[in-house]
């Protein structure tokens, strides 16, 4: 007796064959869908909003499309997942990690329809993966010791990085950026530190970076423009007015006098409040939340610079680099750690005025002025420009550093072949099909450029065939080219994370052979 | 290795660009939508051009020649057109005019770019030698320009009048060119001599009159009737003025109140302290001279009641109410006074100074103006007139632009010819320098120089001249080296353009040709639209 209600109504199972079919066919379509993104002359997609505003955003990082897209195929899911942890983990190489799981699982498929168990394929990817990780760990170039040619290590990264971005155009200028601000970081990973402030026109070369923190805001009225060795209190306090926050209180009175009065005592109130701000021994006073008239006035008497609605985010992020704390109550004068910089002043940039400190405490901090002809470019360079931060940071810490244009995965596709020529067993055609998977890579570069891939890729694997090559895909010039020349390089971390996160990912959406589909939750009717 | 291949030409082989067809379509979808945008604004370019009216949702109608405002009001919404949209406005904030010659160059380029992809060129080689060929154009720009000094106000005057031409109001520009240069000199900083906020020139509109009654105000003006009870002033001279952020009327607590009142006399008693407490207020403000009161809006209360306008009134003190918070810089900054925000504060020394304050009677409204002020700030108001709503918003974007040309001038000082004249010598020069480059890129180059030919092409057109007689003898007159030949529209022929006194900023031409490139490149970039949350 078959028993055939275990789910409930409108739950779906898929088994098998066709549980798998559908998280290839999902996964495949996600990879090719961000495939012609990738490398230098990748294009761009639109991502159309269908919320209100219908706003529009043009973009070419992987993370991003992915990101904001709907997704119903749970393998589709898996994908975007990896692309986020990469996003997170090493802030590049979104596309490529995406695109090599992708290709992994094109390859998973013929093996599967030519009837070898997913776990054998698993049990090869894994040893193919060891092994083009092993080849990377041979050929990467450490150049810790040398600070000079470090610098150098970092330009050239950061430059591979814009190419692909929006900024190529004025990559050099933009990588010199990334490059000093991350250097003032002097190894630490907090990008926090960093600030990036987007102001809509000039052109993109007008961007710049200053050495300590900007604030999109207005000095109030009738204060002191600019201060030297500040003293600077960051707080989060109601400087409108203080009152009661009990729902029905109310005051009652029998005269007018008295409502005077009292009006006087909230304004005395105030009053106090502002004195005991400024018993801090401050210059200037920094608020999240508004500062009304009133104490405005007061600060302006007595000569304090007070700034307000400063956002959460400014007031955090001044908090860390004066190396002060948010305070939001101030009877403590001598608890309270107050924020200290060389100099205050307003500046102008574009049409605007902002507030600068400079001379701050914490030295790492330092701020990226974005210009640009409008808000798409804006925004896209920022995301560029974060992508090269994240990379050039990870690499202060890891300097193991490869070639790029294809070349580790050439490198990665040789010694997996090899490898998959000296294993006995089902396994080497897993590890063979690894092979032709990460030649997938500077086949999608040379598809994307417009260029003749089947030509290009195997003129690049008879060079790799030499002992020490460092040949690529020169996408500029449409030929193969020394990528040491050229000085495109890769961060060794980025590679192994696409490497490692793609096989797992691959591997993951391999081992499926059911998919359950839960009933999707009633909402209640309640008209 | 790479170097020598760097060098050679290319061979066509291998920078062919085979596409599947679903991406092809979404480019051609975009361009064709993109262009759509441009060909709407294209017939309002130039001093011919016409004007289109808009009617708006809400049933407002406009009527603008400004490209901004046109591609503002239309509630465009494919993507593509979207980008277009953003793109005039980037031109606005970047040089304040030109709006729809942007429009219409990034319209020609995008024409130009759909037949080099229909020769199989891969999208990324067109946009890399668009922006090669952009960054040739404003050397070839820059190149053409003359110098101007601040000081020469006739030059000035020129490139401000050039820009009003082409609007509505251009029987006016005679007018209103002098009094935009005026406006911005004034509030030139001479500590940073290239810097000029427009936020510094306040525009008020107020119905009546025509353009010509339009006047520029060295103090304030405020679109607002004085309020007094009976026998209040309406003319202060040798005026005391306050900016006050607190109300003349009765108390009231931040925390919610209530009179209890048990018996008659109390009632009595509470009217009278109503009384003695608005009558303190206003001795205390009489007590330090002033004669003039500006009050800042409040949501919470009122400004001023009957009660407090009557005793102000008896104190001869001028009210004027309901200024808006985000004014108050302005008004404090001209008036060279502080805000006052309790009347314990209110002292002698946070007040401004001004030889007369007077309410005007003008059209069908008045207005308070203030002038003669002592120690004025750098600041000053254009009072715009009209004699119906739509000339007036109209003169009010026209003179926008006037301004923002005249600002251009200040950061950048050089002038270039207008009519036509800076795009066919780019054209001539890149179509030079296009046979000298190697393979796709001089194809990519030139199609860059025919599309320039647009802005000539369509100045003609719109002035009802024969645009191919007039652009081939534009080129012609070129080639022979006469770099200044524009097209006169006035006189419909072909004239040294420089001597006709049309000039624009040098800003404004770099800036269409930079901003509409790198536009028309992002558009060729797409191949995909996703739609997202």
């Amino acid at each position: 007796m078959a028993i055939d209600r275990i789910f409930k109504d409108e739950a779906s199972e898929e088994k098998g064959e066709r549980a798998r079919m559908a998280s290839f066919v999902g996964a495949m379509a996600i990879a090719d869908l961000v495939k012609t993104t990738l490398g230098p002359k990748g294009m761009d997609k639109i991502l159309q909003s269908t919320g209100r505003g219908q706003s529009v955003t043009v973009t070419n990082d992987g993370a991003t499309i992915l990101k904001s897209l709907h997704i119903d195929n749970p393998a589709a899911k898996v994908l975007v997942d990896i692309s986020k942890v990469q996003d997170d983990e090493v802030g590049d190489g979104t596309t490529s990690v995406v695109v090599l799981a992708g290709e992994l699982l094109r390859e998973a498929e013929k093996l599967v329809a030519a009837k070898i168990h997913p776990m054998t394929i698993i049990s090869g990817f894994r040893m193919a993966a060891e092994c083009a990780r092993d080849a990377l760990l041979h050929k990467v170039v450490d150049n810790k010791a040398d600070a000079e040619e470090f610098k150098s290590d970092l330009m050239k990264i950061a430059m591979t990085t814009l190419s692909s971005k929006i900024l190529s155009q004025d990559k050099e200028h933009f990588a010199q950026l990334a490059v000093d601000a991350v250097m003032r970081l002097k190894g630490s990973t907090n990008l926090e530190a960093i600030q990036i402030i987007k102001k809509p026109g000039g052109s993109l070369k007008d961007s710049f970076l200053d050495e300590g923190f900007i604030l999109d805001k207005k000095i109030g009225l009738g204060q002191p423009k600019r201060i030297e060795d500040a003293k600077i209190l960051v707080a989060n306090t109601a400087m409108d007015t203080d009152k009661v926050k009990i729902y029905g209180a109310r005051v009652r009175v029998d005269s007018m006098s008295k409502v005077a009065e009292i009006e006087g005592a909230e304004k005395e109130k105030m009053r106090e409040k502002v004195q005991k701000i400024m018993a801090h021994g401050i210059n200037c006073f920094v608020n999240r939340q508004l500062i009304y008239n009133f104490p405005e006035e007061l600060f302006a008497d007595a000569g304090i610079l007070a700034i307000e609605h400063a956002d959460f985010d400014g007031i955090e992020r001044l908090a860390l680099v004066t190396g002060g704390e948010i305070a939001s109550t101030f009877d403590n004068p001598e608890s309270v750690k107050i924020g200290r910089c060389k100099l205050i002043e307003e500046i102008m940039i574009g049409e605007d005025k902002l507030i600068h400190f400079s001379g701050v405490e914490f030295g790492h901090a330092c701020t990226i002025v974005l210009r640009g002809a409008s808000h798409h470019v804006l925004d896209e360079a920022e995301r560029s420009l974060h992508d090269a931060l994240c990379v050039l940071s990870q690499t202060v810490n890891d300097s193991r550093v490869l070639f790029g244009g294809g070349w580790p995965e050439m490198v990665m596709a040789k010694e997996v072949d090899e490898l998959a020529k000296k294993t006995p067993g089902k396994k080497s055609h897993a590890i063979e099909a690894f092979s032709r998977a990460l030649l997938a890579i500077p086949t999608t570069i040379a598809d994307n450029a417009g260029l003749d891939s089947a030509e290009l890729i195997s003129q690049l694997r008879a060079e790799h065939h030499k002992e020490g090559c460092t040949a690529g895909i020169d996408v500029i010039s449409g030929s193969v080219g020394d990528m040491s020349q050229l000085g495109i390089s890769e961060s060794f971390k980025v590679k192994q994370a696409v490497l490692l996160s793609a096989t797992e990912a691959a591997e993951m959406i391999l081992r499926v052979d059911e998919i359950i589909t839960c009933a999707p939750r009633r909402r209640e009717d309640r008209m | 290795m790479a170097a020598t291949v760097a060098s050679q030409p290319r061979s066509s082989k291998t920078e062919s660009y085979i596409d599947n067809k679903r991406k092809e379509d979404i480019r051609h979808a975009n361009i064709v939508a993109a262009r759509a945008v441009a060909d709407a604004v294209r017939t309002s370019l130039g001093p011919k051009g016409m004007d289109k009216m808009i009617s708006t949702a809400s049933g407002e109608i406009i009527i603008t020649n400004d490209g901004a405002t046109i591609l503002n009001k239309m509630e465009v919404l494919q993507p593509a057109a979207k980008m277009l949209v953003e793109l005039s406005k980037a031109q606005d904030s970047a040089a304040g005019d030109g709006t729809t010659t942007v429009v219409v160059i990034a319209g020609a380029l995008l024409k130009q770019c759909l037949l080099l992809l229909s020769h199989g060129i891969h999208p990324t080689v067109i946009s890399d030698s668009l922006h090669k060929a952009s960054v040739k154009a404003v050397d070839v720009l820059t190149a053409m320009s003359v110098p101007v000094e601040l000081s020469d106000r006739d030059s000035l005057n020129k490139s401000a009048s050039t820009s009003l031409n082409s609007k509505v109001v251009s029987q006016y520009s005679t007018l209103l060119a002098p009094l935009a240069v005026d406006a911005v000199l004034s509030v030139v900083d001479p500590a940073k001599p290239n810097m000029v906020d427009l936020r510094d020139v306040k525009i008020v509109k107020k119905l009546g009159g025509t353009v010509d009654d339009t006047e520029l105000v060295k103090g304030l003006v405020f679109d607002k009737k004085v309020r007094h009870a009976a026998g209040g002033p309406t003319r202060v001279e040798n005026s005391k003025i306050a900016v006050i952020q607190f109300q003349i009327s009765p108390p009231k607590t931040d925390i919610e109140q209530s009179i209890l009142v048990n018996d008659y006399t109390q009632m009595d008693r509470i009217l009278k302290e109503e009384r003695n407490y608005i009558l303190g207020m206003i001795k205390k403000i009489k007590a330090t001279g002033c004669n003039v009161l500006l009050i800042q809006k409040s949501i919470l209360r009122d400004a001023v009641t009957d009660l407090s306008l009557h005793y102000l009134a008896k104190a001869k003190i001028l009210v004027i109410k309901d200024v808006e918070r985000d004014e108050i810089e302005f008004i404090t900054k001209t008036l060279n006074c502080l805000p006052i925000a309790n009347i314990e504060h209110f002292r002698a020394e946070k007040l401004g100074y001004a030889d007369l304050v007077e309410e005007v009677s003008l059209g069908d409204g008045k207005i308070v103006k203030i002038t003669g002020i002592k120690d004025m700030g750098r600041t000053t108001t254009v009072l715009v007139r009209g004699s119906n709503q739509l000339v007036l918003d109209e003169a009010e974007r026209s003179l926008h632009d006037a301004l923002c040309v005249v600002r251009c001038l200040v950061g950048k000082r050089f002038l270039i010819a207008g009519g036509g004249a800076p795009e066919i010598e780019l054209s001539r020069q890149l179509g030079a320098w296009a046979k000298v480059l190697h393979g796709m890129e001089g194809y990519c180059v030139r199609s860059f120089a025919e599309a320039l030919e647009v802005i000539p092409y369509t100045l003609s057109e719109n002035a009802g001249l024969n645009p191919i007689t007039i652009v081939t003898e534009l080129r012609n007159r070129h080639a022979q080296g006469e770099i200044n030949s524009g097209i006169n529209v006035r006189k419909g022929q072909i004239t040294n353009i420089l001597e006709e006194n049309v000039v624009q900023p040098l800003l404004v031409s770099t800036s269409a040709i930079t901003l509409a490139t790198e536009c028309v490149r992002m558009i060729l970039k797409i191949d995909d639209i996703v739609t997202v949350r």
